[in-house]
This record gives structure tokens, sequence and C-alpha cells, in this order.
């Protein structure tokens, strides 16, 4: 589904990414775990379109999509969610739906999408008219998810989607990320910084550290690894 | 008394309403790209130089008989639809050519760059209106717009200002249908709110931005077709003083709001025209006479002052928002 290979990226000198080779099959859960600055977010980004990696491929169905601008990735089926959830503001719940469906034109079909919204996320429904700066951080993310989710994307994006949320709120997100998975066959890539819950729904992961993939290998495996457990599981 | 209140009142909403046509098209630039399109004052008179141009061009001949040749209304819908179009252009080429190859850089190079802009406007009016070094455009207004419909306590209300009216509430109308209730309009809204993630929503930013520029141009363009009938006299700067005024009505109503550009307008209108008013005492106290003699500087220091002193008390302007909720 997306293949990542030798990806550099810079912020103008800053040299983020060294080099990443990331390989997403169809069809599954990918984690990426990795402590602050690792470069997680810029290996999203570099995927989206929002950065331009200066040297490397990144390939989306055998397809070269690197260079192609965010708002044009979009429509080749690829959703990002991105890190602190960037809910517009001042528009409304409904608002922040109708924008992650500006691609479409069909308005029977951005109700059908909205209303599917709201059968994942109850909560989203009982505030349609609020606005998405006035919601609450987890709601927020409730609605970032929603909101990627109407252009029904064949390959999802999540950073760090249990970011500052409530036990509770984390369950109910990864309850929604695996049943997208199971019962659309969507596939996501998921970065997290909480290691132990990705890798419990991930297939393969991979740990990447200053800008490179540090290990790699089957989920189950990674949070084995003994430094892995040390780093990032909490585990001494 | 009460003659001299109404006279405030309409003259005070009348300029205001004008205002306000001019102030929405800084606040939209300021709301999306958080720059002053100082280059707006002289799109603004670019719809007045059209209008010039099409009463000349179709208009009555000066010593036609009344009643002849084009209707007069057809004629100034002409003139709103070409001021529409050259000078939502004119701020799309502006935003192209001027603002967008500076769009990195810190925020003080675009806005030299505007003022810039607004200069060579200046001189390329001159140079396409301009004789022989000499510059003075008399619109020709046609005599229907300039008759009188009705007076409201000795007040006379031409055609021109209910015009102005009119012309003014379709245009606001409009406006909030496109941006609050259209699918361009969310999409603008939400590249002025947060435009790297309105890229992920699959929204072209810069072409959003182009338009802001063309709504912008569009309504500083009918905005001028009004200045001209009500004001007919123009000279290459006659857009910077109404212009710095509709851009302090602007700050007024909270820079970025639409709602507040609008009552930032008409608020900026009726203040100034109070102000001025006070040099109408001369003629009811002749020791006060010297007070007319300053009027149009008085008007306007008293419109700068009440602008500095509502600024001091809510810095966020009327209606805008607070500077630290803006994400
Ligand atoms: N806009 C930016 N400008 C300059 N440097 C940046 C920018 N964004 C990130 N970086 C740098 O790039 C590196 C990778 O950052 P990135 O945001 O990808 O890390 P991350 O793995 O997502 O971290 P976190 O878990 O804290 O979100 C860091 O060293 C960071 O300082
Ligand atoms: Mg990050």
């Amino acid at each position: 589904m997306l293949e990542l290979t030798g990806v550099h990226t810079y912020y103008g000198h800053i040299h983020a990414l060294k080099g990443v080779d990331v390989k997403v099959p169809e069809g599954e859960i990918v984690a990426l775990i990795g402590g602050n600055g690792a470069g997680k977010t810029t290996t999203l980004r570099t995927i989206s379109g929002m950065l331009r990696p200066r040297q490397g491929s990144v390939t989306m169905q055998g397809r070269d999509i690197s260079g192609v601008p965010a708002h044009q990735i979009l429509q080749m089926g690829m959703s990002h969610v991105p890190e602190g959830r960037r809910i517009f503001p001042q528009l409304t719940v409904r608002e922040n739906l109708e924008i992650g469906a500006h691609t479409i034109t069909d308005r029977r079909l951005i109700e059908e999408r909205i209303q599917e919204g709201f059968t994942y996320f109850p909560r989203l429904k009982e505030r349609e008219h609020q606005l998405g700066g006035t919601m609450s951080g987890g709601e927020q993310q409730m609605l970032a998810i929603a909101r990627a989710l109407m252009v029904n994307p064949k390959l999802l994006l999540l950073d760090e989607p249990s970011m500052g949320l409530s036990p509770l709120f984390v369950e109910a997100i990864f309850d929604i990320i695996v049943e997208l998975n199971a019962k659309r066959g969507t596939t996501i890539l998921l970065v997290e910084q909480n290691a132990q819950m990705a890798l419990s729904v991930a297939k393969h992961a991979y740990v990447l550290q200053t800008g490179a993939v540090k290990l790699s290998g089957e989920a189950g495996a990674i949070a084995q690894d003994e430094s892995v457990r040390k780093a990032y599981l909490g585990e001494d | 008394m009460e003659n001299l209140l109404t006279a405030i009142l309409i003259n005070g909403l009348l300029l205001g309403t004008l205002y306000a046509i001019i102030a929405l098209g800084y606040t939209m630039v300021y709301g999306i790209l958080q720059l002053i399109n100082f280059a707006h004052s002289e799109v603004f008179l670019s719809g007045a130089v059209v209008a010039f141009e099409v009463f000349r061009l179709l208009g009555p001949a000066p010593d036609a008989p009344p009643g002849s040749g084009m209707n007069p209304y057809l004629v100034l819908v002409i003139a709103l639809v070409v001021a529409m179009l050259v000078c939502g252009t004119l701020n799309v080429l502006i935003e192209r050519l001027a603002y967008r190859p500076l769009r990195t850089a810190p925020k003080l190079v675009p806005l030299i760059s505007a003022i810039g802009v607004s200069l060579i406007l200046q001189d390329v009016i001159k140079f396409i209106e301009g004789t022989q070094g000499r510059f003075q455009l008399a619109v020709n207004v046609p005599t229907a717009f300039t008759q009188t419909v009705f007076s409201v306590a000795d007040n006379n209300i031409k055609v021109r200002d209910l015009v102005l009216i009119v012309v003014a509430a379709v245009m606001l109308f409009g406006l909030d249908r496109l941006v609050n209730h259209s699918r361009v309009g969310r999409a603008i809204r939400a590249v002025a709110q947060d435009r790297v993630t309105a890229g992920l929503m699959g929204i072209d930013a810069n072409r959003m931005i182009a338009l802001t520029f063309a709504i912008g141009g569009a309504l500083g363009g009918v905005g001028g077709v009004l200045f001209a009938l009500k004001f007919p006299n123009l000279d290459p700067y006659s857009g910077t003083v109404p212009g710095i005024k509709a851009f302090s009505a602007a700050v007024l109503g909270g820079i970025g709001s639409i709602p507040g550009a609008v009552l930032g307008g008409l608020v900026l209108g009726l203040v100034e025209n109070l102000l001025g008013v006070i040099s109408s005492f001369s003629l009811i106290f002749p020791k006060l006479a010297f007070l007319g003699a300053i009027k149009a500087e008085y008007k306007d220091v008293g419109a700068f002052m009440a602008l500095i002193i509502i600024l001091i008390f809510k810095p966020s302007g009327l209606l805008g928002r607070s500077t630290t909720e803006k994400v």
C-alpha cells in the first residue's frame, strides 16, 4: 500500500529524517513508535505531502507521490489526522466534518458520511452546532478522526490519537481504530507515544530514533524487545 | 436641533455604509493573510475611475435633454459590473505579484510591498487618466441620481443615497451567503483559521487566497463606483483618505471580522459627522466661527481620536476576537 525508501526530510537546515524505510502493507495496522523528536510526525508529514523529501521516495499503491502537494494527495485515498488534532476552532462540528469532505461535491454522499461519523462518535452529534474550538480535547480527537473519515480513505495516518486523553477516551479511540481496520479494511499507520496500546493493536511496528528506523518487525516481537521495553514501555 | 441630528444620522449612515463596503476588502485580506493591503485604497479608486469612464462613454451628454440616451440605471449596473471585474482582477494580480512571493518573509516585508503597490497604482492611474500632467476627473453623474426623492426634517435624500444603501445591502447579503453558507466560503474560513490543515482537507490554499482578494477587490470596486456618485471630483490621491478611514473602520470593528467591518464603518461614519457638525455651531454662535474654518480637519482628528479611545478600551476592536484566542 505505502512504501518509504531512504527518505530524507529537512526543516531548513535541520536534518529531521535520515534515510527512513517503512512499509505499510494493505489492510494492516502498522505502528510507528519512538521518543520525542524522533521524527514520527515528520514521517507522517512527508507521506501526506505537507513536507517534501529531499531524498528518497514515497510510493502509494506503486505510484510515486513524493512532491505531490498535500491538497492533491487526499484525492488518492489518504487521510492524515495531524498531531494536536488541528480542529478548525471557529467552524462548528458539522462544518469541520463538511470541510473534511471538501473534495466531495455530492451533497447526499456528504450527508451520508456525516451520519456515519455520528454513529461512530455519538458525542459529535450532540455537539453538532458547537464551535470546534470549544470542544474538549477528547471530543476534538474524535472530531479529527471523523473529519478524516469523511473521504472514506484507504489509508489513514494517525498522529498520537491518544495524546492528552483520559484512559476511557483512549480505550474508545483504539476500539474505533481496530473496528475501522477490521470492518472497512482501512490500512492504518499509527504514530503513538502510548507504545503499549499501539503495539497491542498493530501487526507490524517500527521504532524510530533520531530520524532513522532503529528497529522493525512483528509488533509482538517488538513489544518483547529488551531495549523497547526499557525505553518506551516504562519497564526496567 | 432636530434637523441637525437628522443630518448627522443620515450623512453618518451614508458615509458609514461606504466605509463599510471598502473596509470589507481590508478585513477579508487581513483575515486570511494577516496582511494589511495598503493598495486597497487604489483598488477602490480604480473602481471610481471605472465609473468615470463608463459614465463618460455611456452616460448622457452634458447638453442632452433629460431622459435621452441609455437608461442611467443600466449604465450604473454596467459600471458596477465592470468595476467589480476590473478591481477583483487587479487585486488578484497584486496578490500574485507582490504578496505571494513574500509569503514566507517576515511580516513587515509584504507590508512594505503593499505600500509600494499603492504608490505604483497611484502613478499608473495618473498615467492612464491624466492629460498633460494634469489630473482632475469630474464624473459625469446622470442627473437622475442627483434628484431629491424625499426630505426628512429638511434633509434631502437623493436617488444616489438610496442607490448606495440598496447596492450595499445587496452586496452584504451576497457576501454573507458566499462566506457563511457556501462550500468555497467554508473553505476560505478554514484557510483563514489554519492554512496547513486546510491543505490536508484537499483545499488549495492559494486558490482560496486568490478568491479572497477577488472578492475584496470586487467590493472595493463597488465602493469606488458608489463613491464616485457621491463625490464626483477625483484625483489620483482620492483613494487615500477614504482608504485610511475604511481601514480604521476595519480595525475599529475588529480586523478580520466581517460584521466588525460593517459596524466599524457605520460607527466611524456617524462619529465623523457628529464631530463635523460641531463646526455648524458657528452659525448659532458667531464667536465660534473659526470652527467652521477647520471643519474638515476637525472631522478627521475627531474620528481618529474616537478610534484610539475605543481601541484603548477594546484593543481587539468592537467585534474582534482577542488575539490570544487566535490559533
Ligand atoms: N517545524 C519545524 N521546524 C524545525 N524543526 C522541526 C520542525 N518540526 C520538527 N522539527 C524537528 O525535527 C525533529 C523531528 O520532529 P518530529 O516532530 O517529527 O518528532 P516526533 O517524533 O513527532 O516527536 P513527538 O513525539 O515529540 O511529537 C525534531 O528534532 C524537531 O525539533
Ligand atoms: Mg510528533
